[in-house]
């Protein structure tokens, strides 16, 4: 009895902790981004609701904040593509072909894929210049590919251990090659998880903030978290108001992917794709 | 099957494998030994390139802010970890109960995930602004602290406003991973449990901890590996100041390439290497990952 009543006090102060502390800054942001004065909380100003905070973000030229947009979702769009269908084709390979060395190829991926940025940052960007690639879509592109690619293969590669061997195996007996079982049968059995993959990898290229400083330089290829890094007022100040209006607008459609996202994968990575 | 169809499908394997191995090859693999091999090297823009041997590894190891930067990673790993931990766990015991409207909260805790690192560095940075935060009013209000912190001003209040930062922005993948061990366990276990009469305390160190414990390794040392290369929330929030009280490893070799230091650089970057790999051969091993496809 009085055990339970001190657990749902705990479980309220609990649960009213949380939302307090994961929420803050993300509502902080948007009040900010829809007041004319984003220094009001010292008081000696007025909040002063206004959206010309996003309205000046999408139409002020000078502040490249729509091209570091189109940057971000042109790279993270081709990659997110390039690397759902590597992937798909290694985890294919891992899961239904026996050859040497297959235990070996997850295991070696997954090491790879937690090697440091800064222990590749530094002699890449030799590579890139070397190729006169610098400040170019493929400087980004390319290593983006290579840096996300373990993470879609391990997710495919449990979804496709758990679509059963014999669904395919029969085509393989009557004769179909490896890539037109692969095509015609493991992908559309698959796409749920290739799906979101793609969109993990596409979240994952458009956030990514080391290579994208290190191998850009101005607008033609900048993406969105160095453009927001390094936001500058036209004279020199830290223009709170634009920064935060460009942050709302780049993390509404990630916070909203990444929500609907997180339950596709909970319940469809989990099951597998053949349900009874 | 013919030994002629079994080699062709071999073949073939390697054939479906081959983009993946190429892309990591030229763009992680090949990098990561031209660091290397740079760190051996005096590779400064405008001079001539010279062989050096360990001469940058002998100036690592006399240059107090490389032993700084390490020191405070070190730190910095050793506050935030066991924070993360805890408050992952908190959560994820909240999310596990059988809550109306728990879809919602947990929707609420994944924020922070979602939200892209440098998003969240800025709103943080001023969070932490001295005259018009939302910190030092949140202080002023509820009249904890005698006046307003200068929170970016002196290396230990950069610590902390760093650690609550990266705590903030982490907990939610502890808590995702914790609340996933957590929903393996069977109900019926905490019925008996109930029925022999312990309380919550016992219960969850005597059943939820000890059965968590391979889970809560795997999030551990994951985090680990993730925190001991951190470098977009510090470069964003306090720069690596005040002084380089809070410059990362990472963070201090990225500024010797942005320098054009690209050997000093690189054998900073092979230090933080080192220190990820070995942690990574762990996870690996922990993680029992080979029986995954066996």
């Amino acid at each position: 009895m009085s055990e339970k009543l001190i657990k749902r006090v705990l479980l309220a102060a609990g649960i009213v902790f949380m939302l307090i502390f994961c929420l803050t800054p993300f509502i902080y942001m948007i009040v900010v981004s829809v007041s004319g004065n984003p220094s009001f909380l010292s008081g000696s100003v007025d909040f002063s609701a206004t959206l010309a905070n996003y309205r000046d973000v999408i139409t002020v030229k000078s502040l490249r904040f729509l091209t570091y947009l189109k940057n971000s979702i042109v790279i993270g769009g081709i990659v997110a593509v390039t690397v759902g269908g590597i992937a798909a084709l290694s985890a294919y390979a891992v899961s239904r072909i026996e050859f040497r060395g297959r235990v070996w190829v997850p295991l070696a991926v997954l090491a790879f894929s937690m090697f440091p940025q800064i222990s590749i940052v530094g002699y890449l960007y030799k590579l890139m210049r070397a190729a006169g690639l610098i400040n170019t879509y493929p400087a980004l592109i390319l290593p983006y590919i290579a840096w996300t690619a373990p993470l879609a293969f391990y997710i495919l590669l449990s979804y496709m251990m758990q679509i059963p061997r014999d669904f395919d195996d029969a085509a393989f007996v009557d004769g179909a090659g490896r890539f037109t079982i692969f095509r015609k049968i493991i992908v559309p059995v698959a796409m749920p998880g290739i799906v979101s993959a793609m969109l993990l990898v596409f979240i994952a290229a458009f956030n990514e903030f080391l290579f994208a400083l290190m191998l850009t330089s101005d607008h033609k290829a900048r993406t969105i978290p160095v453009g927001i890094a390094l936001f500058e007022g036209l004279h020199g100040e830290v223009p709170w108001g634009y920064i935060m209006a460009a942050s709302a607008i780049a993390t509404f459609p990630l916070v909203v992917m990444s929500l609907y996202f997180q339950k596709f994968v909970i319940q469809d990575v989990t099951r597998g794709a053949l349900k009874g | 099957m013919g030994l002629g169809s079994r080699l062709s499908d071999r073949r073939t394997a390697y054939l479906f494998l081959l983009p993946l191995l190429v892309f990591i090859s030229l763009f992680i693999v090949i990098p990561v030994l031209g660091t290397i091999w740079t760190s051996l090297f005096r590779d400064v823009t405008y001079l001539e390139t010279a062989f050096a041997l360990f001469g940058n590894y002998r100036r690592l190891l006399a240059d107090a802010s490389f032993w700084q930067s390490m020191k405070f990673t070190l730190l910095f790993v050793a506050v935030c970890i066991p924070l993360e931990l805890f408050l992952g766990m908190v959560f994820a015991l909240i999310l596990n109960e059988k809550l109306p409207g728990r879809g919602v909260l947990r929707a609420a805790v994944l924020v922070p995930w979602a939200i892209p690192t440098i998003v969240a560095a800025r709103t943080w940075e001023l969070i932490y602004n001295y005259s018009y935060g939302l910190a030092n009013w949140a202080l002023a209000l509820f009249h904890v602290a005698s006046g307003p912190v200068n929170w970016l001003g002196t290396p230990l209040s950069s610590f902390g406003a760093l650690v609550i930062a990266d705590v903030w922005k982490t907990t939610p993948f502890v808590t995702i991973i914790l609340l996933a061990g957590l929903q393996t366990i069977p109900e019926q276990i905490y019925e008996q449990a109930r029925v022999d009469g312990t309380t919550f305390h016992q219960r969850f160190f005597r059943i939820t901890l000890p059965i968590l414990r391979p889970v809560i390794a795997v999030a551990l040392i994951f985090r680990t590996i993730d925190t001991i290369r951190i470098l977009d929330l510090i470069y964003v929030i306090t720069g690596g100041g005040p002084g380089g009280s809070t410059t990362s490893l990472s963070l201090y070799g990225y500024k010797f390439f942005n320098e054009g230091d690209f050997g000093y650089g690189s054998a900073i970057a092979v230090v933080v290497f080192l220190m990820a790999f070995v942690l990574s051969i762990t996870y690996l091993r922990v993680g029992g990952f080979r029986g995954a496809v066996e």
